[in-house]
C-alpha cells in the first residue's frame, strides 16, 4: 500500500489530489473517520473529478454532471455508465494508505 | 466540500535550470539572446493554462517534468535498437543521443550540388544568413504555446535539411534521436527547407537504448517546402513506453508544391503531437498518414490541422489507430479554409480499432470553413475486432494471433498503401507484428 496523506493534513470535509501507483486518485475526507480515494477520473469523459460537488456519499463530474458513489464507484446516473475505481483504504501509522 | 488545488510546479522547468543550460553552451550571441526571449514567453505561457481545446483530454497530472534535465556532456556511442537504420542504403544520415548530434554524413555528390545535411547547431552558426529567416520563424512561432516556446528556449540539438533550387535528392536521408540515459530532457529540432523545385526524402525516426530509461522529448518538427517542391517526410515515433513525448510541428507547402507527411506514433508513455500542415501557394497539396498502435497503459494524442490558405489547394488526411488493453488515443482534426482559398479540397479521417474492453479513442474532426467554392468532407470511425472475423480465420486452422495479426494489417492496409517508401511499410509492418506478440525476425 501507498501512503497517500497524514490524518492531521485534512480536515473533514476536504479533498486532496494524489497519485496512486501513477494513477491521479482523490483522497477525500467526508466525516471525521470516512476517508476514501478515488480514481480522479470521469469515466464519461476521461477528465478530473477533483472539484466536483459531493454529497450523500457521491462526487458529480463537474462538467456533465455525472455522478459516482464513493464507497463502490459506481456510476449513479447519466451520462457515465461504467464505474470510476476505488482504491482500499487503509489507517494507521496516523496516515491514509491506499491499494489498488 | 472545500475543492482541491492542482499542483502546477511539475510541469516546466525554472529560470535557474535555463541559465545552466545556457552556460553549458557554446552558440553565437543572437542564437543565446533568441533563446532569451523565447524562455521570457515561456514563463508567461506557464502561468497560463494550456488551450482547452486541445488539452483538455491530455490528462498531465502525471507528469513530473523534475524528473528531466539536459544533459551537457554528449553521450558514449553506445548501440541503440533502430527500426529503420542499415535496413537501406541512405544518401546521409544523422543520429542524435541525448541531445547531442554526432555521426553526421553526407554523400559527396549531394555536397556538391549545394545540399546541406547535418547538425542544426552547426549550419545555424555557419549560415545564419540562409538560415536564421527560416528557424522557428516560419512554421513554428515560439509563441504558439507552452510547448513550442520551451523548445525554443531550450533545443538542444537539431537535424538540418537543406536542398537548393531544383536539386533532387534521390536517396532517402535518415536522422536518428536516441535517448541512452535515465532522465534526459531532449529538445531536438528538425528543419527542412527546400527550395523552388527541389525534392528529397527524410526518414526520422526516435529510440530508447532500453525499455528502462525514463526520458523527455519536447521536439519541433519545421518542414518549409518551396514553390512547386516535393517533400517526403517520415517520422516513426518509438520512444520507451517510459518516455514523454511533446512536439510542435508545421508544414508549409508553397505554390504547386507537395508534402507526403507519415507519422507512426508507437512507442512513449504520453505522446501529445500538435501538427499544422499549411497551404500556403496556389495549388499547393498535402497528404498526411498516420499509424498509431497503442498498448498497456500509453496515451497518444494527436492534434491536426490542415490550413487552406490559398485557392486550388488540396489536403488529404488519413489516421489509423489501433489500441489495446488500457491504452488510450485522441485525435481531434481541424480543416480550416480562409476566405481567400477557393477551390479548396480538403478531406480528413480517422479509424480507430479496439482490440480490448478499457481501452478509449477519442475522435473529433472539425471543419472551419470561411469560402464559398469548396469541397471538404471528414469521418472517423471506432469499432472492435468482429469476433465472428477472428472465428472464421480460426476455423480454418489460423490461429487466434495470427487471425488478430491479419485482421489488423487489413486495418492498416488503407494507410500503408499511400506510403510509397517500401522500407518505411515493411517497418510499420513488422513492427505492428512485434506489439501483438508476433516473432519478428530481423527487426
Amino acid at each position: 500500500m501507498e501512503r497517500m496523506i497524514g490524518i492531521d493534513e485534512l480536515r473533514p470535509g476536504e479533498r486532496r489530489s494524489v497519485f496512486v501507483d501513477d494513477v491521479p486518485a482523490l483522497v477525500i475526507r467526508l466525516a471525521e473517520d470516512s476517508w476514501h480515494v478515488i480514481e480522479d477520473v470521469c469515466s464519461h469523459d476521461g477528465q478530473p473529478l477533483t472539484n466536483g460537488d459531493i454529497s450523500d456519499c457521491s462526487i458529480a463530474c463537474p462538467r456533465h454532471a455525472a455522478r459516482f458513489d464513493l464507497r463502490t464507484g459506481k456510476a449513479l446516473c447519466m451520462p457515465a455508465t461504467e464505474p470510476i475505481r476505488v482504491f482500499r483504504v487503509e489507517i494507521r501509522d496516523g496516515a491514509i494508505w491506499a491499494a489498488p | 466540500m472545500t475543492a482541491a488545488t492542482a499542483d502546477i510546479n511539475r510541469i516546466g522547468f525554472s529560470s535557474e535550470i535555463f541559465e545552466q543550460f545556457l552556460a553549458s553552451r557554446q552558440e553565437p550571441a543572437w542564437i543565446t539572446e533568441k533563446r532569451r526571449a523565447a524562455f521570457e514567453t515561456y514563463q508567461t505561457l506557464l502561468a497560463e493554462e494550456l488551450d482547452p481545446e486541445e488539452f483538455k483530454r491530455v490528462d498531465l497530472r502525471i507528469f513530473n517534468a523534475a524528473r528531466f534535465r539536459p544533459f551537457a556532456a554528449p553521450t558514449d556511442p553506445s548501440a541503440v535498437s533502430a527500426l529503420l537504420r542499415d535496413r537501406a542504403e541512405f544518401g546521409g544520415s544523422i543520429i542524435h543521443r541525448d541531445g547531442h548530434a554526432d555521426a553526421a554524413m553526407l554523400a559527396d555528390s549531394l555536397r556538391a550540388q549545394g545540399v546541406l545535411f547535418g547538425s542544426l547547431a552547426e549550419f545555424l552558426s555557419s549560415h545564419r544568413d540562409l538560415l536564421e529567416p527560416r528557424f522557428l520563424q516560419q512554421a513554428v512561432k515560439p509563441d504558439s504555446d507552452r510547448f513550442a516556446a520551451w523548445h525554443a528556449a531550450f533545443w538542444t540539438s537539431g537535424t538540418l535539411l537543406y536542398v537548393p533550387r531544383n536539386v533532387e535528392v534521390a536517396l532517402p536521408l535518415h536522422s536518428l534521436i536516441a535517448h541512452t540515459r535515465d532522465g534526459v530532457a531532449d529538445f531536438s529540432h528538425t528543419l527542412i527547407v527546400l527550395e523552388d523545385g527541389a525534392r528529397a526524402t527524410l526518414l526520422e525516426e526516435t529510440a530508447s537504448a532500453s525499455a528502462e530509461t525514463a526520458g523527455l522529448h519536447v521536439g519541433c518538427v519545421e518542414l518549409i517546402v518551396g514553390r512547386d517542391a516535393c517533400l517526403r517526410y517520415v517520422q516513426l515515433q518509438n520512444w520507451n513506453e517510459k518516455s514523454w513525448h511533446f512536439a510542435h510541428q508545421a508544414g508549409c507547402v508553397g505554390s504547386g508544391g507537395s508534402l507526403q507527411w507519415t507519422a507512426a506514433g508507437l512507442g512513449s508513455r504520453l505522446t501529445h503531437i500538435h501538427q499544422d500542415v499549411n497551404l500556403e501557394g496556389r495549388s499547393a497539396t498535402a497528404e498526411v498518414n498516420g499509424v498509431t498502435f497503442a498498448g498497456n497503459r500509453q496515451k497518444i494524442s494527436w492534434y491536426t490541422q490542415q490550413h487552406h490558405r490559398q485557392q486550388g489547394t488540396r489536403s488529404d488526411l488519413l489516421y489509423k489507430q489501433v489500441l489495446r488493453d488500457d491504452a488510450r488515443v485522441v485525435w481531434r482534426g481541424m480543416i480550416k479554409v480562409d476566405p481567400a482559398a477557393q477551390q479548396t479540397d480538403g478531406y480528413q479521417r480517422s479509424d480507430a480499432l479496439m482490440l480490448s474492453d478499457d481501452a478509449r479513442c477519442d475522435s473529433i474532426p472539425g471543419l472551419e470553413i470561411e469560402a464559398d467554392d469548396v469541397r471538404c468532407t471528414h469521418g472517423a470511425t471506432t469499432g472492435r475486432v468482429d469476433r465472428e472475423q477472428i472465428f472464421y480465420c480460426m476455423s480454418r486452422g489460423i490461429s487466434r494471433k495470427e487471425a488478430m495479426h491479419m485482421i489488423v494489417e487489413g486495418f492498416f492496409r488503407q494507410v500503408y498503401d499511400r506510403i510509397p517508401i517500401e522500407i518505411v511499410r515493411e517497418t510499420l509492418s513488422r513492427t505492428v507484428q512485434s506489439k501483438l506478440g508476433i516473432e519478428t525476425t530481423g527487426l
